[in-house]
């Protein structure tokens, strides 16, 4: 290809530049940028627009949250519909992200400890079959968990953790785990061999030796695992849905699912979008924090 | 408090042991005499259940704690609840998943409690049929709900109706939907749930009873989705959409539209049960009417509605469950509830306890009176179920328009589920 | 044997030891509550289980009636529908976007950060967020319609099944395309750039370098982005329950959708288990096709 064009190559065509075309440049190469940030800007607006709605529409008063036709903005700021969250509308929304929380942080604390332990197991203690069964933890990638949430129903339900949120949490521990371990088996395989053979050498414990000196330097695949983690149990509702019966009990999307429902009544708009932002701001607020790692563990995990 | 009453009735349970000088098996000891009863309730009664536990509590030693599960998912979660052994001493179920609870044997026989109750006939004649699988009793008549027309009065007059005088058959109520559509492009003359089975079995089935048909044979065996009185109903909500008497929201309402509307006070005319006369009262916003629902030509019927209170059979406390139940029929507790807005199931009491309350429940109790209900093992599936054949079929036909498709899909799928129970 | 090597041998049996009580924990977890149900599932595919009572075994018949289940069907065509549309249109969004903010000027960066924003956003308060703007009189969405002239805001959106699903494709496409942008966006950055550069002296116009210089080499990532939207689509369920709730007349009913309806709505266990045993061989050869697109693009 490069030799078929390579015709064209000719500096010889080059007009020479005067001023007057000079100007002409400048506004041919500054056109094509005031286009790109039209179309940037465009862009940013369009996905913006939904977050936009849900802060003016949880921000607004009650009466104005109903309002046919919508107004564009709060007119009255007003937080009411957030006050409300604790239960007025019949669900106890504020509940519903305490048990969230809890589910979110005991399955994130599960997996890191697990997928780090078995990780370090994985990458540098290799025993017979050991790649065998690491290969077939991967191999749950292929299966989506909705496959066996019938059957996992009635195990848990046989093991008394049905309804409830260890129960739960030691779903979505199992379903995050694969992810963990891959990432972490990579994080761990890929410190030099030579600085553990030293602590070894050293007269450190395989544990104080993994602990000591080869975690820090997997404390960024550690992040990763944790946040990832925490970002699929706050925000999953399938499994939620099924596995717990109790309102009490209920996490925050399935919370909002029994607002949205309307119980015997009409939707309080309002209060549901205030519902939405308690969910989706911490996230937001997050993953501005620690952009770096969220991106990094998705790429390396879609990747690799 | 609470232990102290489990150390109170070990001693005693201990006491009875020695008494009866070690005989028996010494099982069930965590049973009569403790703490308390677990009841489980549908989110819908939140209003009112709790004022009965504090009335039962305040007399009886041993205590009712009540807990609310969402009316979505309530068939699920206590009959997992209740075949696992963690379900509750006590639950109130809607009476239409009465026959499929009672079959799969999860609920106590309570045939001899009911048979003794004084005023056995004078309990709501839907809720004991309901309760009865093979000729036993597996609960008691709870709290009652019966299907009306509620009217706006105000869009009555404005339209030029009489507001004392609702239509009383389909012609009448299409015309005035159509009248009271007139008044403006956001007014609209009857809404449905187009999306909710509950509210669909709750709201349309009536029409259908009034004009002679069904949509289960007697036996439960057979479905009747392709009758003529079923063509007629469905005809006669296909005319009010047609009209644009109904607003486009109707197709996909999953319930939450249809009241809101009405209590806007731009909507003409919508079926919904008792308790909305207790919503509207307190938004003192719409004033409103309540009629039968009427038939083809004429005649009224009602879809008895509401729960039935059951003892499960794993219940932990059953001596002081089965009182209970028996407590939450008599006059104290039915008045407890008249009181809350709910109609109470004692026939035998309504004139007195409900009725005066305001003039309009004297339609609802003479509806809940003579309401039924389809007897099914499989009434999820083919009725509740907003997925379901019943809704499917009311939904194509109403606002696709293929009424004869639509009625003889929904008869085989609706067939085929009632053949694949048995 | 002298006694060094011996030490030597014995600590390489205790590193054998502590892996195996390393890796157990997690291995166990996944054992206990992914495998054992995956085998119950299959287990319980062969027999009539209802939700309560009694069970017995029916061979294939779960299998048989799935066959000829008008609803199972209706569902899986959807779901396909769904995925066709939805690939197609992350894909090319995804990728006009990844060139649009690849080059390192000023802004790009930012305007990255806020498309990649929706993906943090769980599906469900998307759904429900979604919802909202989309409700006929009070939805901001249909209000800003009719101030522009594009429409009614008395438009009921989810009554017809193609405007639902279309503003389902919108809230998904909200919320996944950040993520396709970026994986391209990586792909793109592992070009080389004199690859790139060398095309265009050569004289090959922006047109002509994209199709015959960067979509070849962008062919893994390609692969990995399709198969992403692919099964993210094939197992959609939450967008649909919340802003659909399968309507308008059962028209947006999905394959999840139906396993979860006759698990436990119509309490099936057993023919919902055999469901879903269709759909994990659905997602299996999705993921099989994956990995071998992969791997044969690794050389």
């Amino acid at each position: 290809m490069s030799t078929r064009t390579a015709r064209t190559r000719d500096p010889g065509t080059r007009p020479v530049e005067t001023d007057s075309r000079n100007l002409v440049t400048a506004i041919r190469q500054s056109l094509p940028r005031a286009a790109w940030w039209a179309v940037c800007v465009c862009l940013a607006v369009l996905f913006l627009y939904p977050l936009y709605v849900m802060l003016s529409q949880s921000l607004k008063a009650p009466g104005e949250a109903a309002a046919a036709p919508p107004t564009l903005y709060p007119h009255e700021l007003s937080l009411n519909n957030f006050r409300a969250l604790d239960g007025d509308t019949g669900i106890d929304i504020v509940a519903g992200a305490g048990n969230s929380l809890l589910v979110s942080l005991g399955a994130t604390l599960a997996t890191v400890v697990l997928s780090t332990v078995a990780g370090y197991g994985f990458a540098r203690l290799r025993f017979p079959g050991s790649d065998i069964l690491f290969f077939a933890t991967l191999a749950t990638f292929m299966i989506p968990f909705q496959a066996v949430i019938t059957p996992l129903y009635l195990l848990l339900n046989n093991l008394g953790l049905q309804n409830s949120l260890l129960g739960l949490a030691a779903v979505y521990t199992t379903f995050q785990l694969p992810f963990g371990l891959f990432l972490m088996r990579n994080s761990f395989a890929a410190v030099p061999r030579s600085l553990e053979e030293a602590a070894l050498i050293d007269g450190c414990g395989i544990l104080k030796a993994m602990v000591r000196v080869v975690l820090p330097v997997a404390v960024p695949g550690l992040i990763t695992t944790a946040l990832l983690t925490f970002f699929a149990c706050w925000n999953e509702f399938f499994a939620a849905l099924i596995l717990i019966s109790d309102q009490e009990k209920f996490t925050l999307p399935v919370s909002l699912s029994v607002l949205a429902s309307g119980n015997l009544g009409s939707v309080d708009w309002g209060v549901l979008q205030a519902g939405v932002a308690v969910t989706i701001v911490p996230c937001v607020v997050i993953y501005l924090l620690l952009q770096k790692y969220y991106v990094g563990g998705l790429l390396s995990g879609a990747v690799k | 408090m609470r232990t102290r009453t489990t150390a109170a009735s070990a001693l005693l349970m201990s006491v009875a042991l020695l008494a009866t000088a070690c005989g028996g098996s010494g099982s069930n000891t965590s049973g009569s005499g403790s703490g308390t009863i677990t009841l489980w309730a549908r989110d819908s009664q939140k209003g009112f259940i709790n004022i009965l536990a504090d009335a039962w509590n305040k007399d009886h030693d041993t205590k009712v704690k009540a807990t609310v599960v969402p009316v979505a998912n309530f068939v699920q979660k206590f009959g997992t609840a209740a075949a696992g052994g963690s379900g509750p001493d006590v639950a109130s179920i809607d009476l239409v998943y009465l026959p499929y609870f009672a079959s799969t044997g999860v609920l106590d026989d309570i045939t001899d409690l009911a048979n003794k109750l004084p005023y056995k006939d004078g309990l709501s004649a839907a809720h004991r049929k309901l309760a009865t699988y093979n000729g036993r009793t597996y609960a008691l008549p709870f709290t009652a709900e019966a299907s009306v027309l509620f009217y706006n009065k105000d869009l009555f007059r404005k339209a030029g109706l009489d507001p004392d005088k609702p239509p009383a058959n389909y012609a009448e109520i299409i015309s005035a939907a159509k009248k009271i559509r007139a008044l403006g492009k956001d007014i609209h003359g009857y809404a449905i749930a187009g999306q909710c089975g509950g509210c669909e079995i709750f709201e349309f089935t009536p029409h259908i009873w009034a004009s002679g048909g069904d949509v289960l044979s007697a036996d439960g065996k057979k479905a009747l989705f392709d009758t003529p009185e079923v063509t007629d109903a469905l005809t006669f909500y296909r005319k009010l959409y047609t009209d644009g008497s109904m607003p486009t929201q109707s197709k996909t309402d999953t319930g939450t539209n249809q009241p809101a509307a009405f209590q806007s006070g731009k909507l003409g005319m919508t079926p919904l049960g008792a308790f909305f006369v207790q919503v509207l009262k307190k938004d003192k916003k719409v004033d409103f009417g309540v009629a039968p629902l009427p038939g083809r030509n004429g005649g009224s019927a009602s879809f008895a509605g509401g729960d039935e209170i059951a003892v499960t059979k794993n219940a932990k406390n059953k001596a002081q469950a089965h009182e209970f139940v028996r407590w939450a029929t008599g006059e104290q507790a039915q008045t407890i509830l008249a009181e809350n807005s709910i109609v109470p199931v004692r026939t035998d009491l309504i004139d007195k306890i409900y009725t005066p309350l305001d003039p309009r429940y004297k339609v609802l109790a003479a509806a809940m009176e003579k309401g039924r209900t389809p007897y099914s093992t499989v009434e999820n599936a083919l009725f509740n179920d907003n997925n379901g054949p019943w809704v499917n079929m009311i939904n194509r036909a109403v606002f696709d328009g293929d009424i004869a498709k639509a009625q003889q899909e929904g008869q085989k799928a609706a067939q085929s589920i009632i053949d694949d129970a048995s | 044997m002298s006694a060094p090597h011996r030490r030597t041998l014995s600590r390489a049996g205790r590193r054998r030891l502590a892996g195996i009580a390393m890796t157990s924990p997690a291995l166990a977890m996944i054992t206990l509550f992914f495998f054992v149900p995956l085998v119950m599932m299959l287990w319980m595919s062969l027999h009539d289980w209802p939700l309560l009572g009694e069970h017995h075994f029916t061979g294939l018949k779960n299998y048989r009636e799935a066959l000829h289940d008008t609803e199972f069907r209706t569902a899986v065509i959807f779901t396909v529908k769904y995925t066709l549309i939805t690939t197609p249109v992350l894909f090319v969004l995804g990728l006009a976007m990844a060139l649009l903010v690849r080059h390192k000027r000023r802004g790009a960066r930012f305007f990255q950060a806020v498309y990649f924003l929706p993906v943090v956003v769980g599906l469900a308060s998307a759904a429900f967020l979604w919802l909202f703007m989309f409700q006929s009189d009070i939805g901001p969405a249909g209000d800003l319609a009719d101030h522009l002239g594009l429409g009614s805001r008395t438009t009921n959106w989810f009554a017809g099944s193609t405007s639902a699903m279309l503003v389902v494709i919108g809230m998904v496409t909200w919320k996944i395309v950040g993520l396709q942008m970026l994986l391209l966006l990586t792909g793109l950055r592992s070009i080389p750039t004199d690859a790139e550069e060398a095309a265009r002296i050569d004289g090959a116009s922006r047109l002509q370098t994209f199709r015959y210089v960067i979509l070849p080499l962008l062919r893994p990532t390609l692969a990995l982005v399709l198969v992403f939207s692919v099964a993210g689509s094939l197992l959609a369920f939450d967008q649909f329950y919340v802003m659909t709730g399968g309507g308008p007349s059962n028209s947006t009913i999905t394959a999840v959708y139906e396993i979860y309806r006759a698990s436990f709505i119509k309490f099936q266990l057993g023919y919902g288990s055999a469901l879903s045993a269709l759909l994990m061989i659905v997602l299996a050869a999705v993921s099989a096709i994956q990995m071998l697109l992969l791997r044969s693009s690794d050389h």
